[in-house]
């Protein structure tokens, strides 16, 4: 088929990352962007940050413009697709007609509110995080639900701020993510900079309309000025439910962000699919970034398409640490320390398993250009 | 086109150089360095913008 036209659905960096790989690999036909936000393509990486804190305006967060050539429809969600006429129907009513299809809408934030509770925060996009912010400016206690990267980003920040933070979860925070011995080097770091934190078995639920608190599993309840719900999210897949489309989770696609003849998916909005059967899902920004390029040459050159390859990096910033990780996680048991010390909270670390020497590599407030973290993870792997 | 960084966000995450290692790679303290001084070539516009919007904490922009 002749590609005359490209629409990307989604409007953050898998779309942007598209759009910019169709280019560099020479389509010269029309590219329309559909997003549901109302502000063009941003970072969501500095809103639980800077943002957040108002260090940095909201046009800071803002990526450099897309160049003239790219139609930008910005503020109408895609309702329905139909995949026989090959139209995108937009929430205005408006019908966008397309060759190719880069489905990259994203996910949503898990909500805990009863339907119809009123008050719960979130964060995922801009105007999530200036509500946050506004709220937090005349507020004295929060209570962050979720003690992943982005909870604990988020208390880290309120704290910042002069606020009274509880953090509640089930586990302790971020151990399912970055193992023992890492979550309890920031968790440490974050109690002494006055977090609290609250383990509760049991599903947390939000109480109040508005929200002012939660009840955790064994009914013991906290109140709070402002209640932040950091709990996951869901690919934002609904809008293709009558398509035909395999969604399973998320839109499924193959190791080259195929979904179907001339449609292709990437971001957090997407499942791949392992050629074992099982469905793996990054939602981070590398990987966003990796599979926009992929999606977009499997799209206009399949002759050519790659897999996009795993590359696992993750950052995350809060209560003082800068950390970088390259590798497998969680790193299981304690790290060797390759440099620094860990009693002074600067340390370049390891990590091995029974089947990679070095299988994590992480920087904790230590500089190191990333290339150099992923070259030293690729000599201990042999690869 | 011109690429401007913004040093004191940068914080070497090192995807510009990957996405365009043509323009961007990264000094020995981690942070960005441009591989142009000044004017990026006509050929090589559409890889420094796609490198500059890849940076996830906005530290890049570009500028006629």
């Amino acid at each position: 088929m002749t590609m005359r036209r490209v629409v990307v659905v989604g409007g953050s960096i898998a779309a942007v990352t598209a759009i910019d790989a169709l280019r560099l690999h020479g389509y010269e036909g029309s590219i329309v962007m559909v997003s549901a936000e109302r502000h063009a393509p941003y970072s969501r990486v500095p809103l639980s940050k800077d943002v957040l804190s108002g260090a940095s305006s909201a046009e800071t967060a803002q990526l450099p413009a897309l160049d003239d050539s790219v139609d930008l429809i910005l503020g109408d969600r895609a309702t329905t697709l139909d995949t026989t006429s090959r139209t995108v129907e937009l929430a205005s009513g408006a019908r966008v007609p397309f060759d190719g299809l880069v489905v990259a809408t994203g996910a949503r934030p898990i909500r805990l509110a009863e339907d119809g509770q009123t008050g719960e925060l979130v964060l995922r996009d801009l105007p999530d995080a200036m509500v946050i912010a506004e709220r937090a400016s005349h507020a004295t206690s929060a209570i962050v639900v979720g003690g992943g990267f982005l909870g604990m980003e988020v208390a880290s920040t309120l704290l910042d701020l002069g606020l009274a933070v509880t953090l509640v979860d089930r586990e302790p925070p971020l151990r399912r993510l970055l193992g023992p011995w890492m979550a309890s080097l920031v968790t440490t770091a974050a109690v002494a900079k006055g977090l609290r934190v609250v383990h509760g078995s049991g599903n947390v639920q939000l109480i109040g309309d508005p929200v002012d608190g939660v009840r955790l599993g064994d009914g013991q309840t906290l109140r709070a000025d402002l209640v932040v719900s950091a709990v996951g999210d869901r690919p934002a897949a609904e809008w293709l439910a009558s398509s035909g489309l395999p969604v399973r989770g998320g839109v499924v696609v193959d190791e080259q962000c195929r979904v179907a003849p001339g449609v292709v998916a990437a971001g957090d909005v997407a499942v791949v699919q392992r050629p074992a059967g099982l469905l793996t899902r990054s939602p981070h920004w590398t990987n966003a970034v990796e599979q926009g390029r992929v999606a977009a040459i499997s799209l206009i050159d399949a002759d050519n398409a790659v897999e996009a390859r795993p590359d696992p990096y993750y950052w995350t910033e809060q209560f003082g640490l800068n950390i970088k990780i390259v590798g497998n996680l969680p790193g299981l048991g304690s790290p060797e320390i390759l440099d620094g010390d860990v009693e002074s909270r600067s340390a370049l670390l390891q990590w091995g398993n029974s089947c990679e020497p070095v299988a994590t590599i992480a920087a904790i407030n230590y500089r190191i250009a990333v290339g150099r973290l992923k070259k030293l993870r690729a000599v201990g792997d042999g690869t | 086109m011109r690429i401007d960084i913004d040093t004191a966000r940068c914080e070497g995450h090192g995807l510009c150089a990957q996405v365009a290692p043509q323009v961007f790679d990264l000094d020995d303290d981690d942070l960005v360095i441009l591989r142009q001084v000044g004017q990026i070539p006509a050929d090589l516009e559409a890889a420094a913008a796609s490198g500059a919007r890849s940076c996830p904490v906005a530290a890049l922009s570009t500028s006629s």
